[in-house]
């Protein structure tokens, strides 16, 4: 029953991780799209951003993972979400949306701790705009967000369990359905080592990378 | 020809106008030193020099070059960014605050620019590089990273970074003010070296021995005005203009 039970829950950690992963793969680049955009110069296109931002940092994800299943269907009458794929698909766009949002978030912030004098001090020498970004200031943001963004890819690491809400059959999934199946409730239990596990491995790559940037301040 | 000559700049931040046309000029191999009172405008004549901030009015111009004149500001933001760019190339600047990069070592601030710009190769802008930070005497904190260095050791560096890109004028923005008394000095003598190399300088400051000493001519700030300019030691021993007066007895204090 332990093997039966361990394969099926490995199982459901490799759609976890791939949520997860994936997740990560478009959620980075694009809340530094949303970041660019909610600082941009121009009102017409920062205000709608920062409203998008407020709606998605201000509202469960599991009401957007609900919202983005259901929404298409009730409007178009037709789901663009087909068969497992499909819901596994519906609920990566949900979690790329919330977690691009609050990584702009932590990109902005970021940013914004950097002292004008940097950017000051490559004008000064004639660095080109880019040389400045690069060379300079990437480092001295990513040192920054370090510790914010292990913290946020952390939680979404427990956040995936969500997706069971549509029916994506991860870890949670699968180990609640010993209880109908079989009538024991120790393999949802048994889920939370693989989290602590995952975490666990998460928490000490951070330590490392902080480690890393520790060569400055 | 003169080096630089500065005419009839005028920089407004909102409602306030903070330089009211200012005009000097200068000669290769001379320093200036700008005194005057907290808020007079220095910084901002130095920010507009270095094109941090762009005059309203006025031209500036470098060995007989029109490098800036506001009448013909381009509207077109790109040719106008590359033109900003080189034009700084003329300037250095050295800061209150030093603002050196974090993440190099001392070496890696001084070489970073030329290198970047490809004035030089690496390794050529790496060895002027020591040569430069050798001279401010900083031989054996190459390696340091700028957390690891005093604040008079990073000003050095600061120095360094700014000579690397052999600037026709160097420009010094309170360059002790943000030190403690003992390290002020070894700012200063390494300043007063480069004056005696005949490094054209302009310098803000608020030391006035020092001031009296090392320059040529100083020019006297207050209310965004040149109200006083001339030879050093005459203008700081005898005044002409009554604020002048009042403000190096006020600071004498
Ligand atoms: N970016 C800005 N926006 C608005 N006002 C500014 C800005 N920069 C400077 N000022 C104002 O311009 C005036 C002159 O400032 P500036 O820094 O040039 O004076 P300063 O002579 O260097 O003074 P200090 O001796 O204190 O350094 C001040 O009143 C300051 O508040
Ligand atoms: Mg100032």
């Amino acid at each position: 029953m332990f093997v039966t039970v361990t394969l099926s829950l490995l199982e459901g950690f490799l759609s976890t991780l791939k949520l997860f992963a994936l997740t990560l793969v478009f959620a980075i680049p694009l809340g530094l799209i949303i970041c660019f955009g909610s600082m941009s110069k121009a009102k017409i296109i920062r205000l709608p951003v920062q409203l998008f931002i407020w709606i998605i940092r201000g509202t469960p994800l599991m009401l957007q993972l609900i919202v983005i299943y259901y929404g298409p269907g009730l409007l178009l009458g037709e789901s663009p979400w087909v068969g497992l794929s499909g819901r596994f698909l519906a609920a990566l766009v949900a979690f790329v949306i919330n977690y691009a949002c609050y990584f702009s978030e932590i990109y902005r912030g970021g940013l914004q701790s950097i002292p004008v004098g940097q950017y000051e001090a490559g004008q000064v020498l004639g660095l080109t705009k880019k040389d400045i970004f690069f060379k300079i200031i990437l480092l001295q943001v990513v040192k920054r967000i370090v510790p914010p963004m292990s913290n946020e890819i952390i939680t979404l690491v427990k956040d995936t369990s969500l997706a069971r809400i549509i029916s994506v059959y991860e870890i949670i999934w699968n180990g609640s359905s010993f209880i109908k199946s079989d009538g024991i409730i120790w393999p949802l239990l048994y889920t939370g080592a693989f989290f602590l596990l995952f975490s666990g491995l998460l928490t000490m790559l951070f330590h490392y990378l902080e480690k890393k940037l520790d060569y400055f301040k | 020809m003169s080096i630089l000559e500065v005419k009839d700049i005028k920089k407004k931040f909102e409602n306030t106008e903070v330089l009211k046309g200012i005009s000097f000029s200068m000669e290769e191999g001379q320093v200036v030193s700008i005194i005057g009172s907290s808020g007079s405008g220095k910084t901002t004549l130095l920010r507009c020099l270095n094109f941090i901030e762009t005059p309203d009015e006025g031209i500036i111009s470098v060995r007989g070059k029109e490098l800036f004149n506001a009448a013909n500001l381009s509207s077109d933001k790109h040719v106008r960014e590359e033109d900003i760019r080189q034009n700084r190339l003329h300037f250095g600047m050295v800061f209150q605050h030093f603002n050196l990069f974090p993440q190099y070592t001392a070496l890696e601030n001084v070489a970073l620019a030329p290198t970047l710009l490809k004035v030089k190769t690496e390794d050529e802008a790496k060895k002027e590089a020591r040569e430069l930070l050798d001279k401010m005497g900083l031989s054996d904190r190459m390696g340091n990273y700028p957390h690891q260095l005093s604040g008079g050791q990073q000003q050095r560096v600061a120095i360094a970074r700014a000579l690397a890109m052999h600037p026709d004028i160097l420009c010094f923005d309170e360059p002790t003010s943000a030190l403690d008394p003992e390290l002020t000095g070894e700012v200063l003598k390494v300043i007063r070296s480069l004056a005696e190399s005949h490094t054209t300088m302009i310098i803000v400051t608020h030391e006035m021995n020092f001031a009296r000493d090392v320059s040529d001519t100083i020019i006297f700030m207050d209310q965004g005005v040149i109200t006083e300019q001339g030879d050093a030691k005459e203008l700081i021993d005898h005044p002409k203009m009554e604020r002048t007066r009042q403000f190096l007895s006020a600071i004498a204090k």
